[in-house]
């Protein structure tokens, strides 16, 4: 500035460049914030799928030597003094001050617990990555880490080179077993077992209707002969399953642990190996996108903290198109009502106001008004009216998708209808007046003219309505989403999409596994991946919208002009 | 048809363009509706907390005639009332049903002097007959559905066979069971015998009893067994009572002694409360509840509560399964009272002389008999006696504590629990997480929103607002797991770290600020507008550069750990989630909000002011503070109330980054409860239309009227603001 060099440090002060800076250091903070935060969980969720390679430490004293084998995860550096504390270890050399130490991944959580275990750097012997070390990605028990020893396929046993040849093929044949037992318990027994609670409801119907008692005993007697046909089919279904289970007997594997030790691991239990240590770049790559691929497509295991989350992203998404099918018609019509057909008074102010403030009610209300209204008010009363056959038990008057959407639909309310407002006052009247003074109706000119011309504000707002209901959980928590749940909300069963069901939501899942699971440190790579991909979604979602509104801008220059 | 220019259009055009208007304007009533909907449906659940109760007489169509009846009592869903006459016979009344005498009766085969239920509830009955002997008896309801309707079967059981136990000479007697053990307290002049039979099982004849006894007692009248076996309470009618430990019923210890009566006078009527942690006694119009609690001096009886009645108190009983009791005066009025709340409800009348009475376990019945035999039934409607202002908002003294306070406590596994509802640590709780996420975001956003308003270059505006704004759609629950997760371990292993930070970050930016000035003017010319982005790199430098120094700094000052430092020296205790994590992670949250708000407030001041100053002189920074600052604070105002409303509402955050409980500290380093996380965690498992259920609604609806109303002040001041930009 212009007093700048001229005098001393007070005038610098009273000249408020000192107060500038610390201006600019806000937003930079703010920034980095922003960058921080996505760059951390970028990181640590696109690491999550790498094939880490396998390191071996030996560690203990020369005539009690223990050997780890697994993944580095983490390191961290602790103080000479804590660390004395901790351990009692007073033998640190003199210069000392601070200790390093490694997260070791472990695994064999079932055999060789536990499976994470820290390691202090000047404890280690020496560390190696042994090329044949092999992970064992299991459906049960988290990995397990080792060396293959042998491979038994049926009754033959294979050890040596050989035997990872018939590691592979053993894989391919259980997975193939897997998709035929999935196929029979998925559709087929599922199918059967909806049709026999299909059969007791139509039972429970007969009893309650006001049929005269020897018609309720033919029909009773009907439903009992169905029934006695699906049983029978129940359990042919359930012999089949049971053959193809016994398949998988006879082959397992055999990995020798770190610790010298064998064990054996049925191939039922095994999704899948690979040797990271042994892989080449493209090999590893090739890992991590099937990796992905596995993480986006699979069913979760071991109480959400492994597998994939599948269920979790159909949820999210079943939830969010039905809440946008529910909001946009809801949405528009209101910014149409208050911005084109209402008179422009005090009330209109008004009611525009207490939408505006709708959006920053706390979502957690949302979700208690869904719970009572929607769930105990509304949905108990169509169970009364619709399902009195299946009560007590509640079909609608329990939490549920539909219910959920319906909240959130009224969570995003305002977000549509501020959007569209903003686009609709964006066309200048000269358009309407225009329209109007060819002849056309009021309602023509609206579906003709204006809306056309305000389609990429009702879309922004759409999609600035999904972002914000793909993220958010406080009120799902109260009104349909479940840690687990056993079905997913559109099957081949009819009706085909079950607005009554319980779903997944990625929000609640990365809530539940972070804070609900019992091993959070085993579960800490799944969340990061998963809010990765939430992040993803939303801040793709919100760029879109973005875009498109600084596109609408333009337009509008031009008519404005 | 009234407008002429429609007239001449096509039947179907101007159908079409009568729908729309229909349907547009269906549509903004709907959002209308829906806004009404949120509060009046809110409202309409929490209303029946704040409605007074009502007893009202049940008329049956023929009045049943009874012989001195010596017990009343009903099913547990209150819709079989029980009556038991001296001559041994059983019989139950449909209560819903216009009071009609169930067929078959029931009968004990013996004359009855006195019916005493099991002193911890449970369905055990013990008889006292002519002869002094007892006989336990069971009374079970078997519920079928026929065709059309529910029919509830009455049915009597003796669980150890007709064998009765000879109790001798007495003046009062208490029993309870529990699983395979049974105690029975019996009082007789000048002394008590404990029996405790062990191994009991239904079906079987009790065995002998191996008796404990406490002698060389006087002045004692009544029996309380006390909570689950443990306590056993001696009553004189002058007051006196003695507290004995008979957790080893063979060999019971002597407590406390002491009077529960003030001043001169007797005891005119007793009852213990539900879970026998309290006793009520009346004396003359006044009712005082004394509840046994620990101090200092080891368990005593302290008097925490008294009800006034309009007239002596003659006869006390409590609630199956609330705290509540009800007082019937000499006035023969049944007042209804709640031990908890301190509130008298309802009352009503009753027949004139009346000795039994049975309250149904819900307490929506009661059944009320005069020794002639009259019988009146009452449907009561007391379905919130628990809740006032006073227990939601001021402090309560609660059974077993040394003193009144405040407590959110709502549910636990016993069923004699007394739940506890002050809303007050959770509006402490609320209002904390809030403010020390406003202390975050507040100086951040504000003093942002100066920077990219007023001196950034509109190149990098143009990106840095929206980048930020972005920031406002993350998902709180990605705040909170990383707060949770990541945050929390990582400043509680680095507190040292973070003080360093306070101090070293603005220092050190003061410090780069004072040496760039001795840079040439030709590189720093075209850096004016980007300070933003040369002051990440020192940030981030400085940053580093604290974390480096708190691992030393903790060694040289704080003995190697801050955290125990501070629990030694300052007594602090320190949560690893904690205020000041919630308070950086909804701090991040609102930041977006407030700095959207403020930037476009002080970017929207007009030109011509900011140009006159200037040109008067001024230098930027004057500028801004005096002249652009002052005209935009009604839009900084709002801002921060927009982002204070969004913080006091935040859920996720606040339910990942604290530990949820419910206490009243101000220490940054220890936890709270807020409302929102509160509904969040309790609202699945509440009992629907529980008071609990309604309290739960209540706090949402204050979420949303202080939301609404801090939103609405703060749309107001905006609305006022852009009018006046307008006209300047």
């Amino acid at each position: 500035m212009a007093t700048r060099k001229t005098s001393g440090l007070r005038s610098w002060l009273r000249s408020g460049e000192p107060w500038v800076w610390m201006n600019a250091a806000a937003v930079g903070t703010s920034i980095l914030a922003v960058i921080g935060l996505v760059g951390l969980i970028a990181w640590n969720g696109l690491a999550h799928f790498w094939p880490h390679a396998i390191v071996q430490l030996e560690t203990g004293t020369a005539d009690n030597p223990v050997i780890l084998l697994g993944e580095l995860v983490d390191t961290d550096t602790t103080e000479r003094l804590q660390y004395e504390e901790a351990t009692g270890d007073g033998a640190l050399p003199e210069a000392q001050t601070t200790v390093t130490r490694v997260l070791l991944k472990t695994g064999n959580r079932r055999t060789a617990p536990p499976d994470f275990r820290w390691v202090y750097d000047h404890r280690i012997n020496r560390i190696s990555q042994p090329v044949d070390a092999i992970v064992i990605e299991r459906t049960e028990w988290g990995n397990a880490y080792g060396f293959l020893e042998s491979v038994r396929d049926g009754d033959r046993t294979v050890t040596g080179v050989k035997a990872q040849e018939a590691l592979a093929r053993a894989i391919d044949f259980a997975e193939e077993l897997r998709e035929n037992i999935r196929d029979l318990q998925q559709a087929e027994l599922q199918r059967v077992n909806a049709g026999i609670e299909a059969l007791r409801l139509e039972d429970r119907r007969i009893a309650l209707s006001d049929r005269s008692p020897t018609d309720k005993q033919s029909a009773h007697a009907d439903v009992a002969q169905r029934r006695a046909a699906l049983e029978a089919t129940y359990a042919t279904l359930e012999r089949e399953l049971r053959e193809h289970i016994n398949r998988f007997q006879g082959h397992e594997i055999t990995l020798r642990r770190a610790d010298g030790e064998t064990e054996v691991i049925p191939l039922a239990n095994i999704v899948r190996t690979w040797q990271p240590n042994a892989m080449s770049l493209a090999g590893k790559l090739g890992h991590y996108l099937s990796s992905v691929w596995l993480f986006l497509s699979e069913d979760p295991r071991e109480a959400n903290t492994e597998g994939g989350i599948f269920p979790a992203l159909f949820g999210t998404v079943m939830m969010v198109l039905l809440m946008s099918l529910l909001v946009t018609p809801f949405g528009v019509i209101a910014a149409i009502y208050l911005r084109e057909y209402a008179h422009q008074g005090a009330f209109v102010r008004l009611i525009r106001i207490a939408v505006n403030n709708l959006a920053g009610v706390p979502s957690i209300v949302y979700g208690v008004f869904g719970l009572g209204f929607f769930v105990y008010f509304v949905g108990a009363g169509i169970d009364q009216l619709l399902f009195p056959e299946a009560l007590p038990a509640p079909t609608f008057g329990t939490p549920g998708l539909l219910w959920a959407s319906l909240t959130l639909a009224l969570l995003t309310v305002p977000v549509v209808v501020v959007s569209t407002e903003e686009g609709l006052t964006r066309i200048p009247r000269s358009v309407r007046e225009g329209s109007l003074a060819l002849g056309a109706t009021k309602a023509e000119t609206l579906f003709r003219v204006i809306l056309p011309m305000a389609s990429p504000a009702i879309l922004t707002g759409v999609i600035l309505a999904v972002a914000r209901a793909a993220g958010e959980v406080a009120p799902l928590m109260l009104v349909g989403v479940v840690k687990l749940a056993p079905t997913l909300p559109v099957d081949g069963l009819f009706p085909f999409l079950h607005l009554d069901r319980k779903f997944m939501h990625l929000g609640f899942h990365i809530y539940d596994v972070g804070f609900q699971s019992p091993n959070v440190e085993a579960a800490r790579p799944l969340v990061y991946a998963t809010t990765l991909l939430l992040l993803t979604i939303i801040l793709l979602l919100n760029l879109t919208a973005i875009l498109l509104r600084n596109r609408l801008e333009q337009r509008y220059r031009g008519v404005e002009g | 048809m009234q407008h002429p220019e429609l007239s001449a259009l096509p039947r179907r055009r101007a159908l079409v363009d009568r729908a729309t208007r229909l349907l547009v304007g269906m549509g903004g009533a709907g959002v209308i509706v829906a806004i009404a909907l949120i509060f009046f449906y809110l409202l309409w659940v929490v209303l029946p907390i704040f409605l007074p109760a009502s007893v009202t007489p049940q008329i049956g169509g023929e009045t049943p005639d009874f012989e001195a009846p010596v017990y009343l009592d009903t099913d547990d869903g209150g819709n079989v009332g029980m009556v038991i006459q001296a001559d041994g016979r059983v019989r139950f009344l449909a209560l819903e049903d216009d009071l009609e005498v169930l067929t078959p009766e029931q009968s004990l085969n013996r004359p009855v002097i006195a019916i005493t239920a099991d002193a911890g509830g449970g369905n055990l009955y013990a008889l006292l007959d002519t002869s002094g002997d007892v006989l336990f008896f069971r009374v079970n309801y078997r519920v079928s559905f026929d065709e059309t309707r529910r029919q509830i079967t009455p049915s009597i059981t003796y669980p150890f066979e007709e064998s009765p136990v000879t109790l001798g000479e007495f003046k009062d007697f208490e029993f309870h069971r529990d699983g395979s053990e049974l105690l029975i307290g019996v009082l007789a002049e000048g002394s008590v015998r404990l029996l405790e039979f062990t191994d009991v099982e239904d079906g079987f004849p009790l065995e002998a009893a191996t008796p404990g006894r406490i002698g060389a007692l006087s002045g004692i009248d009544h029996l309380i067994l006390g909570p689950s076996s443990r306590w056993l309470y001696l009553l004189g009618n002058d007051g006196r009572l003695e507290l004995y430990d008979i957790r080893k019923p063979r060999r019971p210890k002597h407590v406390h002694s002491q009077r529960l009566l003030s001043g001169e006078g007797q005891v005119d009527a007793f009852a213990p409360l539900l879970g026998r942690y309290s006793l009520l006694v009346g004396q003359q119009n006044i009712v005082t509840q004394w509840s046994l609690i620990r101090d200092e001096g080891g368990y005593r009886f302290q008097d925490i509560r008294q009800f006034d009645f309009p007239a002596p108190v003659r006869l006390l009983r409590p609630e199956q399964r609330r705290k509540g009791f009800v007082a019937i005066d000499t006035a023969e009025t049944a007042h209804f009272a709640f031990a908890t709340s301190g509130r008298i409800t309802t009352e009503a009348q009753l027949p004139a002389g009346t000795q039994v009475l049975g309250i149904s376990p819900r307490a929506h019945h009661l059944l009320a008999s005069a020794p002639d035999g009259e019988l009146a039934t009452f449907t009561i409607d007391n379905r919130h006696p628990d809740i006032g202002w006073r227990t939601l908002l001021g402090k309560v003294w609660y059974e077993g504590y040394a003193e009144p306070i405040f407590s959110w406590q709502s549910s636990s596994a016993g069923n004699d629990f007394e739940a506890k509802f002050s809303l007050v640590p959770l509006i402490f709780g609320t209002l904390k997480a809030a403010l020390y996420a406003m202390l975050v975001a507040t100086p951040l956003a504000i003093l942002g929103a100066m920077y990219t308003a007023f001196f950034m270059a509109p190149a990098m505006r143009r990106i840095v607002k929206p980048g930020i704004e972005v920031m406002a759609a993350l998902p709180t629950v990605v705040l909170g797991f990383l707060a949770g997760l990541w945050l929390a371990p990582l400043i509680e292993a680095n507190l040292a770290a973070l003080l360093c930070v306070l101090f070293l970050v603005p220092l050190g930016l003061l410090l780069l600020a004072w040496l760039w000035r001795y840079l040439p003017d030709r590189i720093t010319r075209p850096c004016q507008g980007w300070y933003a982005l040369l002051a990440i790199g020192p940030i981030v430098a400085l940053f580093w550069l604290a974390f480096q120094l708190g691992g030393p700094l903790e060694r040289v000052l704080f003995d190697g750990s801050l955290r125990d430092w501070m629990l030694n020296e300052l007594g602090i205790a320190y949560d690893q989630r904690n205020a000041l994590i919630v308070g950086i992670a909804m701090g991040m949250a609102v930041v977006p909000t407030i700095f959207s708000i403020a930037e476009d407030a002080i970017y929207g001041v007009p030109r011509n002011l900011i140009n006159g100053s200037l040109a008067l002189g001024a230098t930027p920074w004057q500028t801004l503070t005096r002249v652009v600052l002052l005209t935009a604070s009604p839009g900084l105002f709002s801002a921060v109330m927009i982002g204070f409303g969004r913080a006091v509402g935040e859920t996720m955050i606040v339910l990942m980054a604290t530990g949820n409980t419910p206490i009243m500290d101000w220490n940054i380093f220890q936890g709270m409860r807020t409302f929102a996380a509160n509904i969040a965690v309790e609202m699945p498992e509440a009992e629907v239309g529980s008071s609990h259920f309604r309290i739960l609604f209540l706090t949402a609806l204050l979420l949303f009227l202080l939301t609404f109303v801090v939103n609405s002040v703060a749309e107001f001041v905006r609305q006022r603001l852009r009018a006046r930009y307008g006209s300047l």
